[in-house]
C-alpha cells in the first residue's frame, strides 16, 4: 500500500482547523477566561501533608481579612497533600489569597504511605489467582522461562487550562462556565447541586484547555463555585492553581508487574503468571491494568492489588491502565526474544493475531529501517542507537449522540453540537463530518459546540466522541441536502432524486446552480435537520489497531536519550479531518514519551508532600525533547465508519522507546521514567556481569 | 501573592537608596515572581531596576570584557563577541531555560536568583533557608541535590552563567550607598555554614552592575548536561577556560556554590591537554564528592562533562 496515499484518505484532506485563528490569537474564550461583574472568588483550604491532623487552628485572622465572605474549616483531618479540609469565599482574588494565607493550623503529621514498593502485598502473600495451576503445568518443563518485574511512575494530567468553572446562580436559573470534558454531566451535576430544572441550568465550555479524562462533571470546584454563587447571588469562580491541579485532580497510578512467562523455543508463548500492583488514592480502586494484553500468553492466571497511598486518587487518563501495562508487556516481549534469540518484531508476529497489525509492522518496519537494527547493545561509540516497536489497539465503545444541521438562505451552515471540544479538534471534526454529506465549499460552515442548550452528545472519554457523533452529523447533513435539493427540485419542476451536488454547485447533470443562489430557493427561512440516527452511516467496529517504531540514541556515558524518530501508524477506520486525527496521534506519542523519559510525581518520602506539585519540577516533554513523529493514518479497505483515535496512540510509545533503549545499550531499563540515573545503573549492572 | 509597593528606579543611585533590608531588589523578575507567587518571600516593596538600560550592554575592551548586569542571556546569545571569543560562557548562556525566560534573565539576576530547590521553594517544608532547623534534602528526595560541601543544606546553586565567569576570572563590579568595589567571582559565592540566608556575600543595598573578564581565554567550552533539553536545570554544568596559559574547570549544580574544581586544575596547570591528562584532571575533579542518597549519578555525570568540556574547548572530538 502507498503510505503517502492513505494519509490523505480523510473526508476533509486540507482544511485547517475552524478555530484556529480564535486560538492562535486569543480571541477564543476558554471557562478560566470568564471574568464577571460582581464575581465571587472561592478556593480549596488544603492539608499540605500525606497524613495530618490539625491539632490546633483558627479561622479569625481570615475571617477578618476585608472582603471575605465565609471561610469554613469544617475537616480537621487531611489525607494527602491537596486534601480539602474547607474552602473560603471572598470578593476578590487578593482577599481570597490574603485569607488563605492568614488561615493558622498546626498539623499534627502523621506517617502517610508514600511508595508502592513498600506499602504492597508481597508476592509470595498474594493469594493464588484462577488458572494458577494451570498456568504452572504450561509453563512447566518449557525450554525459556522469564521472570521479571516492571515499574511506572504516578503520572499527572497537566491540562494547561485548569479545573474549576464559574457559576453565575440567580433565582431559579444558572449559567455556568466549566472546564470540563463533559457539558452535559456538568450540566445534571449543577442541576443537583443548586436543585434547578435541567431546562433552567446552562452549561459553556466553548474552548476547553486539555482533560484527558480527569475533568468529568463539575467536579468539587464547580460545585463549590455554584453553593457559594446560589448562596450569595453573585456570580463565583472557582479554579485550582498550579498546585492543586497536581495534587488533587487525578492521575494516572503508578504500577509494579510481576511477570513470569514461558515459550517453547520456536517462541510461541505457553503460558504466563502475571501479578500487578496499582498505587491508588486513600480510598477506592483504579489501579488496574492491561497487562496481559494484545499478545497471546497462552494459559494466563493473573492477579491484582490495588495498594493505598496518601495522595490524591485517580482518574481515568487517556487509555487508563494502558500506557504503563505496555510499557511491561512490551519490554517483555523483546527480553523474551533476546532470550529466544528471534528479532523481537518476529516474537511478535507470532504472539499478535491481529492481521491489520501484521500488516502494519511490515510497512513500519520499512520506514524505520528495521533491517538494520543491530542486536541488542552490539552498536559501536558511546552514543547507541537504538529502534524499538510496541502495539496498540481499542475497544471502540458506544453512546449517543444527537447533532443538528441547519442551511440559511444566503449559503452558510450550522453544524450544532453540544459535546465539548477539549483541545481535540472536535470543532472541525463535526463540521467536516457533515460538509461531506452537504458537498458545499467549506467557507460556509461553521459550528457550535461546548454548550448544553446544543444538541447532546457524549463527554469526551473512552475515544467515542467523534465515533458516536460523526455518524449522526453525516446523517443529519444527508438530510438537510435532501431537503435542499427538494427546494431546488421545486424550482426546477424536477424530481429532487435526480440531483446532486458537485464541486459545491448543485446540479442535474445538464444545468448547474451555484451554492448561495440554491440557498436562496430554500422555503420558511432555513433548513433545520436534528439526527440522533446514524443512518447509513453506522458505526461498526475496527480495532482502531495500530504500531509504532521509535528510533533513538542513548549515550552510554550519561544515560541521556535523545529520540530521533517515532513512526506511528494508527487505524482510525474513517478518518474525517487529517489533521486533527494526525495531532491526535502525534499528541498521543508526545505524551507517551513524556511518560517513558521525564514525568514524575515525586511524594517527599515523609511527609508525603509533593516536591514537584508544578511545571518546573514535575518533567514534561519540551518542544527539544519531541523528534520527528510521523503519524500515519491508516485505512482498511472497506472501513466506512468513524473510530476511535483519541487513546490509542499514546499506549505503545512507552513500551517502544523501553525497546528502544534496551535495543541501544543491550540491558533492559525496567523501571519508568526512564531517566539518565536509572540508564547509567542498568549499564553499570550490565559491566558488572561482563 | 502579598501586596506590595513597586518602586521604578530611574538611576542607580536612587536604586542604592531604596534597596534596604526592608526591600528586594527586581531586574528580570524571573526569579523573583516565583517566589512572590509561592509566598516564600512576602516583601512590602519591591526595587525594580528594570529600567536601568544603561547597564544593558557587551563590550570588549583591554583585551577584557565587560557586560553590564541588566544585560540578558539574551543579549549574550546574541553576541558575535562572546560566541566567537568567550564560547564557554556564550554556551552556557545561549542554551538556559528557553527563549522567553533568556529575553528577560539578566547577568546580575541569573547570579543573585536563589536556589530552585524543591524543599526551599515549597512553603511546607520550614527548611534552614526559612529559618528552619532541617535539610529535608538529607533524607529525602535528593536526586538534584548537591554531590559537594555537606554544609547542613544541600541546595545547588542554579546559575547557569556563574562557573564560566568562574573558570574566566571574572570580577563583579558592586554598587553600594559606600560606593562602588569589586568582588572576584571566586569570592563572590558564599556556602550554607557562612550564611545559610544567602548565597553570596551581597547585603542588601549591594547592587551588581558589571561583570568583568580580564582576558579572553584561548580556548574555553562548556558542557550542560541535563534531563531535558527544553527548560531544565541542568544535572551537571561545567565550564572550562584557558587563561594566560593556565586550565579553570568551573563546576555548576554540584554543590551549593559554583565552584572551581582545583584538584583538576592542579593536574591540568599550563599544560596541553591530552587524552590521559584529561581523564586524570576528571577523575580528580570528582573525588572528593559526597554523594547523596539518590545523587550518585551526578558523579558520574560530572566526570564525563569535565573530561567533554576539556576536549570541546581544544577541538577534540566529543559524543554527540
Amino acid at each position: 500500500m502507498s503510505i503517502e496515499k492513505d494519509n490523505r484518505v480523510a473526508l476533509e484532506n486540507d482544511g485547517m482547523r475552524l478555530d484556529i485563528v480564535a486560538k492562535v490569537t486569543g480571541a477564543a474564550k476558554y471557562s478560566t477566561d470568564q471574568y464577571l461583574p460582581n464575581l465571587l472568588w472561592a478556593a480549596f483550604i488544603r492539608c499540605p501533608y500525606g497524613e495530618a491532623t490539625a491539632s490546633k487552628s483558627s479561622k479569625e485572622k481570615a475571617e477578618k481579612v476585608k472582603g471575605v465572605l465565609e471561610v469554613n474549616m469544617g475537616n480537621p483531618r487531611g489525607r494527602y497533600d491537596g486534601d480539602r479540609v474547607g474552602y473560603i469565599c471572598a470578593e476578590s482574588r487578593h482577599a481570597l489569597e490574603e485569607a488563605m494565607a492568614a488561615i493558622e493550623i498546626e498539623w499534627q503529621v502523621g506517617k502517610p504511605k508514600t511508595r508502592l514498593s513498600r506499602e504492597k502485598t508481597p508476592l509470595e502473600k498474594i493469594d493464588a489467582p484462577q488458572r494458577a495451576n494451570e498456568a504452572a503445568q504450561a509453563m512447566e518443563n518449557a525450554p525459556v522461562v522469564i521472570e521479571r518485574t516492571y515499574d511506572t511512575q504516578v503520572q499527572t494530567h497537566c491540562s494547561l487550562e485548569p479545573h474549576g468553572g464559574t457559576v453565575d446562580a440567580k433565582g431559579d436559573s444558572a449559567i455556568a462556565w466549566v472546564s470540563t470534558q463533559g457539558t452535559f454531566s456538568v450540566r445534571d451535576d449543577l442541576v443537583r447541586t443548586l436543585q434547578m430544572r435541567p431546562t433552567n441550568v446552562e452549561v459553556h465550555c466553548e474552548y476547553v484547555g486539555g482533560g484527558f479524562g480527569s475533568k468529568f462533571g463539575a467536579g468539587p470546584e464547580g460545585d463549590l463555585a455554584a453553593r457559594m454563587s446560589k448562596k450569595y447571588g453573585r456570580p463565583c469562580r472557582c479554579f485550582c492553581s498550579r498546585y492543586e491541579e497536581q495534587t488533587d485532580t487525578g492521575m494516572r497510578p503508578g504500577s509494579m508487574q510481576y511477570m513470569k512467562v514461558a515459550a517453547d523455543k520456536s517462541g510461541k508463548i505457553l503460558g504466563a503468571r502475571i501479578h500487578t500492583w496499582g498505587s491508588v488514592g486513600t480510598n477506592g480502586g483504579g489501579g488496574g491494568m492491561s497487562n496481559p494484553s494484545r499478545y497471546n500468553f497462552g494459559v494466563v492466571a493473573k492477579s491484582h492489588q490495588d495498594v493505598n497511598l496518601n495522595s490524591g486518587g485517580p482518574r481515568a487518563m487517556r487509555a487508563p491502565g494502558h500506557p504503563q501495562g505496555m510499557f511491561a508487556v512490551e519490554l517483555m516481549i523483546d527480553e523474551l526474544a533476546a532470550e529466544l534469540g528471534m528479532d523481537p518484531m518476529a516474537l511478535r508476529l507470532k504472539a499478535d493475531g491481529n492481521r491489520t497489525r501484521s500488516e502494519m509492522m511490515q510497512i513500519g518496519a520499512d520506514m524505520i529501517g528495521w533491517k538494520d537494527r543491530l542486536p541488542n547493545g552490539s552498536a559501536k561509540g558511546v552514543i547507541k542507537r537504538g529502534l524499538g516497536m510496541g502495539v496498540t489497539d481499542w475497544g471502540n465503545g458506544g453512546g449517543r449522540a444527537t447533532v443538528g444541521v441547519n442551511i440559511h438562505r444566503d449559503g452558510t451552515v450550522e453544524v450544532l453540537s453540544g459535546s465539548q471540544d477539549i483541545g481535540t479538534g472536535f470543532r472541525t471534526m463535526v463540521a467536516s463530518a457533515a460538509r461531506s454529506q452537504i458537498g458545499c465549499d467549506r467557507k460556509y460552515v461553521t459550528a457550535k459546540v461546548g454548550d448544553s442548550r446544543l444538541p447532546p452528545g457524549p463527554g469526551s472519554g473512552g475515544s467515542v466522541t467523534s465515533r458516536m457523533v460523526a455518524p449522526k452529523a453525516m446523517n443529519a447533513g444527508l438530510l438537510a441536502k435532501q431537503e435542499l435539493l427538494k427546494a431546488v427540485a421545486a424550482e426546477w419542476k424536477t424530481d429532487a432524486a435526480k440531483l446532486s451536488i458537485k464541486d459545491g454547485a448543485i446540479t442535474d447533470g445538464q444545468q448547474t446552480l451555484d451554492w448561495e443562489k440554491a440557498c436562496k430557493l430554500i422555503p420558511n427561512g432555513q433548513i433545520s435537520i436534528t439526527s440522533s440516527d446514524d443512518g447509513p452511516f453506522a458505526p461498526r467496529g475496527t480495532g482502531s489497531e495500530g504500531v509504532q517504531f521509535v528510533d533513538l540514541t542513548v549515550d552510554t556515558e550519561t544515560g541521556i536519550v535523545r529520540v530521533k524518530k517515532i513512526i506511528a501508524l494508527q487505524n482510525v477506520g474513517q478518518a474525517v479531518f487529517r489533521s486533527g486525527v494526525e495531532n491526535q496521534i502525534t499528541g498521543g506519542v508526545i505524551q507517551g514519551l513524556s511518560f517513558a523519559l521525564f514525568e514524575n510525581r515525586i511524594l517527599n518520602r515523609e511527609n508525603g508532600t509533593m516536591v514537584n506539585p508544578n511545571m518546573e519540577f514535575y518533567k514534561i516533554a519540551g518542544s527539544m525533547d519531541i523528534p520527528e513523529i510521523i503519524p500515519i493514518i491508516w485505512k482498511n479497505e472497506g472501513d466506512v465508519s468513524v473510530n476511535s483515535v483519541g487513546e490509542p496512540p499514546g499506549i505503545a510509545t512507552p513500551g517502544a522507546i523501553g525497546c528502544a533503549i534496551y535495543n541501544a545499550i543491550g540491558v533492559p531499563v525496567r523501571s519508568m521514567p526512564m531517566t539518565p540515573d536509572k540508564i547509567l545503573a542498568a549499564l553499570a549492572t550490565k559491566e558488572t556481569i561482563g | 501573592m502579598k501586596t506590595f509597593d513597586y518602586l521604578k528606579a530611574k538611576t542607580l543611585d536612587a536604586a542604592v537608596r531604596e534597596y534596604t533590608d526592608k526591600t528586594v531588589l527586581k531586574a528580570g523578575g524571573i526569579d523573583l515572581l516565583d517566589r512572590l507567587k509561592e509566598r516564600i518571600h512576602e516583601p512590602d516593596t519591591l526595587v525594580s531596576i528594570e529600567g536601568l538600560k544603561d547597564l544593558a550592554y557587551i563590550k570588549e575592551e583591554a583585551g577584557g570584557l565587560k557586560i553590564g548586569a541588566m544585560s540578558t542571556l539574551a543579549d549574550i546569545a546574541r553576541s558575535d563577541l562572546i560566541r566567537t571569543k568567550y564560547q564557554g560562557l556564550w554556551t552556557s548562556a545561549a542554551h538556559a531555560a528557553t527563549p522567553q525566560v533568556r529575553e528577560r534573565a539578566t547577568v546580575g539576576g541569573n547570579l543573585c536568583q536563589r536556589p530552585r530547590c524543591w524543599y526551599f521553594r515549597n512553603q511546607a517544608f520550614h527548611c534552614k533557608k526559612k529559618g528552619g532547623e532541617h535539610c529535608f534534602a538529607a533524607d529525602g528526595e535528593n536526586q538534584y541535590h548537591a554531590i559537594f560541601g555537606d554544609a547542613g543544606c544541600h541546595i545547588v546553586h542554579p546559575s547557569n552563567i556563574a562557573p564560566a565567569l568562574l573558570a574566566l576570572d571574572a570580577v563583579f563590579v558592586v554598587k553600594s550607598k559606600a560606593g562602588e568595589r569589586t568582588i572576584k567571582s571566586t569570592e563572590f559565592f558564599t556556602m550554607p555554614d557562612v550564611d545559610i540566608d544567602r548565597e553570596n556575600v551581597l547585603k542588601p543595598g549591594d547592587i551588581v552592575t558589571e561583570i568583568q573578564i580580564p582576558a579572553s581565554p584561548t580556548q574555553s567550552a562548556t558542557i550542560e548536561l541535563r534531563e531535558k533539553q527544553s527548560f531544565d536545570w541542568p544535572l551537571v554544568l561545567v565550564s572550562v577556560a584557558r587563561v594566560s596559559g593556565a586550565w579553570h574547570v568551573g563546576m555548576g549544580a554540584v554543590a551549593p556554590v559554583p565552584m572551581r574544581s582545583a584538584e583538576a586544575e592542579a593536574i591540568l596547570k599550563n599544560q596541553d591537554l591530552t587524552a590521559d591528562l584529561i581523564t586524570a584532571a576528571a577523575a580528580a575533579a570528582v573525588k572528593p564528592a559526597e554523594p547523596m542518597s539518590q545523587n550518585k549519578h551526578k558523579v558520574t555525570l560530572l566526570r564525563v562533562a569535565i573530561e567533554r568540556a576539556l576536549k570541546l574547548s581544544v577541538g577534540m572530538e566529543v559524543p554527540q
